[in-house]
């Protein structure tokens, strides 16, 4: 495993890779992905913390080959270097398995001040992986953030939630997972290409990489199944209402009124 | 066709087209109405690098291939033409001939800013007698002590009314015909530097093109590009890159209307169908895709060409001829298809009708182009 040299005070950006249509068995290109947009904040919340404090980022995702790219553009958009785990053992992996090669992904990476995660996923919505990430590393968490103040061994962050606002103090290293909302992402420019796509260094790691057995991680490491998966067919009518314009005003307002719409 | 394009060049295609989609497309129609030229939205293009597409880095630019910049010139033609104008001028024929002809301090001091987007450029050939017969111009770059006194009356400069860097082709020789034409850098604020109302034109009406003119406009020996009497060939290297960038530009312009076309032809019912169930219409929509795709692989091919240092001038104008031609073509059958409303400016495609038309005229028109592309068969 290669040692990415960098400083103790990295932040580590955790990126989901997700698949732009859930059309099962089709071969799979780099146009069938998109990096989650409920990650982007969590990456702009780095790169501005970099900006902030010269802590380089490193982005890590978990994913298929051609998915690599959403590192690419990770660092395009600033990030220093990717991680990719890639091994045909982590396909099946449910929320629990992939927090497992995440997490020990992660530990190889130690010394770190800060790990990122979005709320959740485009695809799949859950929002386990960041805490049970979090809790696999023994790491202080706080969930949905929405703004952050640098202390000189730590954070005070500010979570909102139900429409209640929390302030909490937490030392380095820690975990944190940030509300889409908080922050805008910024464009990914011209600038960084070149560097992103040969220049930056983008790793990729096996099982054997993490010392993990097939086991513990995919299908035989998860805690649960997906039994299927299918689109949820709404049923909606369409009814065109006849007669003069205060026959049709009469109808509308009778059915409205039925409906408890009114 | 992607399997033509690398993974850098999807992103990069992928981040333009992202951008448009969210700070391009939806000024386009305002801009065009206003005939306003978006400065906010130029000023983050400048951040995000493109105005300096394949500067190297160490100048301030991304650094990329030509297939980058034929597919970013795409992406913002297909959101808006004037900007595309904008972008492929200022890259193909206003920084290139700077990069490629000029010398180390030239280059410091005019590229940075450039690629930046905080200074844009123009190319100014083009004069009241002197088109299409560019070895017939009239300007005058006379050496006095060490500075050039420049008198020009340039026309229809693209960029002319932001522009502030000014490639001027005058003769620093009036003596001695083509061999006599020079090209030498007029920055915009120079005393004698006039820049003249805009154009009131068809299409791309949110680019100020206006004339330039120069009255006894002085600057100094050293902002001569290249040597005396090389400037007809760096305005012909800078056309041939410059033309594959319009071809860029045409085959966005037409991407555009073969979407929208596509899209109304589902919405709009006729006889009790989509009328894309008409077969007129459906082949329509046929033609327009499959000369869309044409024209790309024309302009890809150049750009490969060009990327691997292989002449690519012969490419470069049958891309122009043949995608300037289809844009008018696919455009106007965008507004057949959608009929009265097509005409009307509450759709987009009447815009792309008139920007599209400009392409077979400009930077060479098609019959140039025609004669360009037979000399290199014929000979002669």
């Amino acid at each position: 495993m290669s040692d990415l040299a960098m400083g103790s005070n990295k932040t580590i950006v955790c990126i989901k890779p997700v698949a732009l249509s859930a059309s099962g068995g089709a071969a799979r290109s780099a146009d069938s992905y998109e990096l989650n947009p409920f990650d982007r904040p969590a990456l702009e919340v780095a790169l501005q913390m970099k900006e902030k404090r010269g802590s380089p980022v490193i982005v890590l995702a978990m994913g298929p080959e051609p998915s690599a790219f959403v590192l690419n553009e990770a660092m395009a958009m600033g990030a220093d270097a990717g991680i990719l785990l890639c091994d045909r053992a982590l396909a099946g992996s449910d929320t629990l398995a992939t927090s497992t090669a995440l997490g020990t992904a992660i530990q190889n990476l130690r010394p770190f001040d800060l790990l990122l995660f979005g709320t959740r996923s485009s695809d799949s919505d859950t929002g386990h992986v960041g805490p049970q990430t979090a809790e696999l590393l023994d790491l202080p968490l706080v969930t949905g953030v929405y703004s952050i103040d640098t202390l000189e061994n730590g954070l005070r962050v500010e979570r909102r939630i139900d429409d209640f606002r929390e302030e909490y103090e937490v030392p380095f290293p820690a975990a944190l997972t940030i509300q889409s909302g908080s922050v805008r992402p910024r464009d990914i420019g011209l600038l960084e290409m070149v560097p992103a796509f040969e220049e930056k260094e983008l790793l990729t790691w096996r099982l054997k990489d993490l010392g993990l057995s097939p086991e513990s991680v995919g299908e035989p490491g998860s805690a649960t199944a997906v039994i299927s998966l299918s689109k949820a067919q709404r049923a909606r009518t369409c009814e065109f209402l006849t007669g003069s314009n205060e026959e049709q005003v009469d109808r509308l307002l009778s059915r409205l009124l039925a409906s408890g719409l009114l | 066709m992607d399997t033509l394009l690398s993974e850098k060049n999807r992103a990069v295609r992928r981040s333009v087209r992202s951008f448009c989609d969210e700070e391009v497309y939806p000024i386009a129609r305002e801009i065009d109405r206003e005939a306003s030229f978006p400065w906010e939205v130029v000023e983050k293009m400048g951040k995000l690098g493109y105005f300096g597409v394949q500067v190297p880095k160490e100048l301030g630019g991304a650094g990329l291939d030509t297939m980058s910049y034929v597919l970013v010139i795409e992406e913002i033609s297909k959101a808006c033409a004037s900007l595309g104008l904008c972008v492929t001028v200022h890259n193909s024929v206003a920084v290139f001939p700077i990069l490629t002809f000029g010398n180390e301090e030239q280059k410091r001091k005019w590229i940075p800013p450039l690629a930046r987007g905080e200074k844009i450029g123009a190319f100014c050939l083009t004069e009241p007698n002197a088109g299409s017969d560019a070895s017939a111009i009239e300007a005058t770059a006379i050496r006095r002590g060490d500075r050039y006194t420049i008198n020009a009356n340039k026309v229809f400069v693209t960029n002319g009314g932001v522009a502030d860097i000014c490639l001027i082709f005058a003769r620093t020789d009036p003596e001695a015909g083509a061999k006599g034409i020079s090209v030498v850098v007029a920055e915009r604020g120079t005393p004698g530097f006039v820049v003249g109302d805009l154009e009131d034109l068809c299409g791309m009406r949110a680019n100020p093109v206006t004339s330039i003119r120069l009255y006894d406009c002085t600057v100094p020996l050293k902002n001569l590009v290249g040597k005396e009497g090389m400037g007809l060939k760096i305005g012909l290297a800078a056309l041939d890159i410059g033309r594959t960038g319009i071809a860029a530009q045409a085959v966005g312009i037409a991407q555009a209307a073969l979407e929208e076309a596509v899209k109304y032809s589902r919405q709009r019912r006729q006889f009790g169908v989509p009328i894309a169930r008409h077969q007129a219409i459906a082949a329509m929509i046929a033609d327009m895709a499959t000369q869309v795709d044409a024209a790309r692989l024309m302009v890809y091919r150049s750009a490969t060409l060009r990327d691997r240092d292989k002449p690519f001038s012969q490419a470069s104008a049958m891309a122009k001829l043949f995608a300037s031609e289809t844009s008018t073509k696919v455009t106007d059958m965008a507004v057949q298809i959608h009929g009265g409303y097509g005409y009307s400016r509450l759709y987009p495609v009447e815009r792309y009708y008139r920007d599209a038309r400009v392409t077979r005229i400009y930077e060479g028109t098609s019959e140039i182009h025609r004669m360009v592309i037979s000399k290199g068969i014929l000979g002669g």
